[in-house]
């Protein structure tokens, strides 16, 4: 059995050949492989045996290479009915879609140990309802918890409106739960004060897809194994979408793919690309819009833009002046709200103006970038030189975290002017999009309520309320927190956290009674006085926001405990089922939303279970990218459930969104945008939806709009940003260890001894400068963390960028400090430093600038600076059995 | 060619799964120096049922692999364990540095299963004398850290590599046992 010091282990059980089989597919990345869980009873002792009839796999031990091998970390035992059953979670050998030959990463490959078992660390799983009396937090039942959630809840919005109810929720964690939560706060509730786990705001991640007119998610996975040049910009997909790298990128590599990354690290799988003749384009942090800039500029200089495609597919003046095509008042209001600084006449103009912009000329790119003009040069040539024959290159675009939380709006921008000179976007082969962090799972229940924000921008346009500052201005009186952080998963800002506890714990209104009626009163009384009452909604207690603030905290059941749908990065469709006992009386976050409801008068929430919930939110999918209502209307013509229709389904799934022909037989798309598709041409039958996006762009005309990309929008900020005296860069993301999916590795030994604290990376040349090792224990503080203080302040356009809203005295400075081990390795940039975000005791985003991107009203997270010092040595220098320090670009 | 098909091509290859050298188990047990012992295990401890009853137990083989003063730094040398059966060929190594588990006189003699945890791809060839690792693997390129008893230095293993515990006698070198299980097996001693 695991304990919190891995001890690994030298036999594992076989399941028998009766062994139950359950098809879902993994919990974490945004890839989603489908796995397998065999199920048998503890009692009774029976195991599988090697000999093929022996076993589950009917397959000999030892088993071939790629065979059903069963890791001793792939075993775990649960409740099933109530009785102790083994469980064997193993990457589905059988399916032929994401993971086609079974493959898994280190994360889903031991997802059985995401299982509660009280054996093991997951032991502290929240198994009821706890409400925090006398300071401390007690478990209580269901009702007793709920009932003082509904009334403190009626309370509020009464007295102090809706938007003083605050709700900050995953946007992913399936569709059922999602639908529940967003039907609750937007359409019941009906407040402004909602945003999801990654963004203070509910506003999009990538505002330059969505004004070009492209699809995060349209790209299917073989696009990217079969683009002839692959540009993949801020990620390393190896690390962090591990089998879209193995099963389609690096196959794509091997038949002789070039990969162009724009990173400032050479992690393992672009150490890959650049052994098979890719290109490393080692980017100083922020300065991506100027190397795209200067890739663009040299590829227009030389006529090698894809005319044909422009032609037909880039708006000209009048087709980008007609927008999105839904009126002023609903436009991405990025677009409009900015007049003059995006907007485009089409191809000439734009050239004109990129030809304008001295800061995207190779020399001066190069030295802003600090990336080898050369490089900067046989980028643009791969990626749009066509070749003797005339013939171009098939090329593809693809982003995530490190790219579009660095310049939000900027980044976003460039890469869309980039993809589509270079006639990528709506071709097999030809595509851009987003590489994906987590699943797709939301379903929207409702709508926000965007006028009841009180955020305003010049022009009259509101723009989505921003919760962080919006609660520490002190008007947030209750705050609902799902599946989420909050704090660390934000800027971990020592303001957000001070805000929290002096709203919380520190108003003077605490529960001390045993009396239901009192403490509601009690409650009521601290946001009456201008303080807040929490609730936090959670598989595990979190700290800080659960443990050290929370009045309430609701128990949720999770993956494996209940039916849920949800889709991945090609918009796959799967059924997540149920197949053990959740611990305790934790519930589905769909139920604990409906009782909350309708103990708060609201109606609409009688669902008896998860299909309920999913049969329901089914209509509101339609016309999204995996819209499954039409799976829905085939079961019902069988006689079926959604979910036992998504169970049939399989591993396999269904690639949303989905349609069904006249004999009832489902299909799905393979790629959005698909400019050679062939939709009937009679329209569509019965209730299936033939959108713009599944033929064209997302904009009125179809066709893509050419936006600037302007350096000027950001440079303010980068400028004042960038690191001052012994300052480095402070940088962050995830390791390929734990991604997505770090609320269960602290309670995995092995990963938690790979990786027992946070790390900071550092080039050999920094360290040296600062007597730092490898293994010693660092301290990365900074006096020089910019925060927006509690509200907007300005009028004109102007006053909204960095400089005006410093002009305005509206930024303050603050201080952080987080600890760390030190690794020294030759893979990360000079100047740059990286550490782990999401360890929460070690909070790596608390040197970011809390400053929202003035455009998108998104966080650039990865932007930061920091000093760096050596503190002492930590138990890891000099000792063998926890980290490692070895770089991560061997190969 | 890639990886995979690579792999699949060659079972039988030095590292891969051996159908050449599967044998009974009978043989096995006898040429492969494997002792079995009979000993009493207590059944259904502690209740009324308690009762001795013998099993067979069968222990690692200690068996002689290489000479001390025979090792380079950086240089591997291949041998066969616990068995010859599949997945059973290691690689032992003098890293030049200490590391976990390390004997000799500056405990930088280590020894390691050459079979990725993740899926079975064969690492020989791999070693890495500048960051004293093995790998990437050819299959789905993971890396592991020999100083710190096989961990994953980055990619897609479940466990780290198997580490064979080694014994110093003299200037003779004996593999005595396996931390860890190897890919591919249900058990380390059944092959």
């Amino acid at each position: 059995m695991a304990t919190p010091y891995y001890i690994p282990e030298t036999n594992v059980p076989l399941p028998p050949t009766d062994a139950d089989v359950i098809t879902t597919a993994c919990d974490y990345c945004i890839v989603a492989c489908g796995y397998k869980i065999y199920r048998w009873p503890v009692a009774g002792g029976k195991t599988g045996g090697l000999k093929a009839s022996e076993n589950a796999f009917n397959a000999d031990f030892p088993v071939d290479p790629l065979g059903p091998w069963v890791a001793p970390n792939q075993h775990n035992i649960v409740l099933h009915n109530g009785e102790p059953h083994h469980v064997v979670i193993l990457p589905d050998k059988d399916t032929h879609a994401v993971n086609p030959d079974g493959d898994s990463s280190v994360r889903g490959g031991i997802i059985a140990q995401k299982c509660y078992n009280p054996q093991t660390p997951t032991r502290d799983r929240l198994k009821t309802p706890l409400v925090r009396i006398y300071g401390i937090l007690q478990p209580v039942t269901w009702d007793f918890a709920l009932d003082i959630a509904a009334a403190v809840a009626k309370h509020v919005i009464k007295k102090h409106g809706a938007n003083a109810y605050g709700v900050k929720t995953y946007s992913y964690q399936y569709v059922e739960n999602t639908y529940a939560i967003t039907k609750y706060a937007l359409r019941y509730i009906n407040t402004a004060n909602f945003t999801f786990h990654d963004t203070p705001s509910d506003v999009t991640s990538t505002p330059g897809f969505r004004d070009a007119g492209f699809d995060n998610f349209g790209p299917s996975y073989e696009d990217w194994m079969n683009a002839e040049v692959l540009m993949v910009c801020g990620t390393d997909p190896y690390e962090t979408k591990t089998i879209l790298y193995t099963q389609w990128i690096k196959k794509g590599i091997d038949n002789g793919q070039k990969t162009i990354w724009l990173n400032c690290r050479n992690t393992a799988g672009i150490a890959y690309g650049v052994k098979h003749g890719g290109l490393w384009l080692d980017v100083q942090p922020g300065t991506d819009v100027v190397l795209l800039g200067a890739i663009c500029r040299i590829i227009v200089e030389n006529g090698w833009e894809d005319k044909e495609w422009i032609k037909n597919w880039v708006n000209d003046k009048w087709g980008s002046s007609s927008g999105f095509g839904q009126g002023t008042r609903n436009t991405p209001w990025q677009w409009r709200t900015t007049w003059g600084n995006f907007q485009t006449k089409g191809f000439e103009d734009w050239k004109k103006w990129l030809l304008g912009q001295k800061e995207f000329e190779l020399k001066n790119a190069a030295e802003i970038t600090q990336v080898d003009p050369k490089k900067i040069a046989t980028a643009a040539e791969w990626i749009a030189k066509p070749g003797k024959d005339g013939k171009r290159p098939k090329s593809s675009f693809m982003i995530e975290k490190g790219f579009y939380w660095s310049n939000n709006t900027g980044n976003t921008n460039a890469i869309s002017m980039t993809a589509i000179i270079c006639g990528a976007g709506g071709r097999p082969g030809q595509v851009v999009g987003r590489a994906g962090g987590h699943q797709r799972g939301g379903t929207r229940g409702g709508k926000y309520p965007r006028n009841k924000s009180p955020m305003k921008v010049p022009g009259r346009r509101r723009r989505a309320l921003d919760t962080d500052t919006w609660l520490l201005a002190g008007h947030t009186r209750m705050a609902h927190a799902i599946g989420t952080t909050w704090i660390q998963a934000m800027c971990a800002s020592e303001r957000m956290s001070a805000a929290f506890e002096d709203l919380t714990v520190r108003n003077p209104h605490q529960i001390r009674s045993y009396d239901k009626d009192e403490i509601i009163e009690t409650l009521k009384n601290r946001a009456d006085s201008g303080g807040m009452v929490l609730i936090n909604q959670d598989i595990y207690l979190v700290d800080p926001v659960g443990a050290r603030y929370a009045d309430i905290i609701f128990p949720a059941a999770t993956w494996g405990e209940d039916d849920f749908i949800r889709a991945n990065g090609e918009r796959r469709l799967r059924l997540y089922q149920k197949f053990y006992d959740p611990p305790g009386v934790a519930k589905p976050d769909w139920w604990i939303i409906a009782q909350l409801a309708t103990r708060m008068g609201f109606d609409g929430f009688d669902w008896k279970n998860t299909n309920d919930v999913a049969e329901e939110s089914s209509r509101f999918s339609r016309g999204n990218r995996k819209a499954y209502h039409m799976v829905k209307v085939a079961a019902h013509k069988e006689g079926k459930t959604l979910h036992q229709k998504m169970a049939e389904l399989g591993t396999d799934g269904i690639q949303g969104p989905t349609m069904m022909k006249r004999d009832g037989t489902l299909v799905g798309t393979k790629r959005l945008h698909d400019t050679k598709k062939e939709l009937s041409p009679t329209g569509a039958f019965g209730l299936n939806m033939q959108n713009k996006k599944m033929t064209h762009f997302n904009s009125q005309t179809g066709r893509c709009n050419l936006q600037k990309a302007k350096w000027s929008l950001f440079s303010d900020y980068w400028e004042w940003m960038k690191p001052k005296g012994d300052e480095l860069w402070s940088t962050s993301g995830r390791t390929n260890e734990r991604w997505q999916s770090g609320f269960d590795d602290r309670r995995r030994p092995y990963i938690q001894q790979r990786w027992p604290e946070n790390f900071l990376e550092i080039h050999p040349d920094d360290a040296k400068a600062r007597g730092i090792e490898s293994g010693d224990r660092v301290m990365i503080y900074s006096d020089r963390v910019p925060s927006l203080k509690n509200i907007i302040k300005g009028v004109e356009g102007s006053d909204y960028s960095f400089t005006g809203q410093m002009k305005n005295g509206n930024i303050e400075l603050t201080k952080a400090a987080v600890t760390a081990i030190a690794i020294v390795t030759r893979h990360i940039k000079k100047g740059v430093t990286f550490m782990d975000f999401l360890v929460p005791s070690q909070p790596g985003n608390s040197v970011s600038g809390r400053i929202p991107d003035w455009i998108s009203g998104n966080y650039n997270y990865k932007m930061g600076v920091a000093k760096v010092k050596k503190i002492g040595e930590s138990q890891y220098k000099k000792t063998f059995r926890s980290m490692s320090f070895a770089p991560r670009d061997i190969v | 060619m890639n990886a995979h098909s690579d792999i699949k091509g060659r079972r039988s290859a030095k590292g891969g799964k051996k159908q050449s050298c599967v044998m009974s188990r009978r043989s096995f047990l006898l040429t492969s120096g494997i002792a079995t012992a009979t000993v009493m295990v207590t059944m259904n401890a502690g209740t009324a049922s308690a009762a001795k009853m013998p099993a067979a137990v069968a222990t690692y083989p200690r068996k002689k692999i290489a000479r001390l003063s025979q090792l380079k730094n950086d240089q591997p040398v291949e041998f066969s364990y616990p068995d010859e059966g599949a997945y059973s060929t290691n690689m032992l190594v003098k890293l030049g540095t200490q590391a976990g588990g390390g004997i000799g006189a500056d405990r930088d003699v280590v020894a390691f299963n050459y079979t990725c945890t993740h899926q079975g791809g064969d690492m020989e060839g791999t070693y890495k004398g500048d960051t004293k690792s093995l790998g990437q693997c050819p299959l789905h390129l993971t890396t592991y850290d020999l100083t710190r008893h096989g961990i994953i230095i980055g990619g897609q293993a479940y466990q780290s590599l198997p580490q064979i515990l080694l014994e110093l006698d003299g200037d003779d070198i004996y593999a005595v046992g396996i931390f860890g299980l190897i890919y591919g097996r249900q058990d380390n001693l059944k092959a």
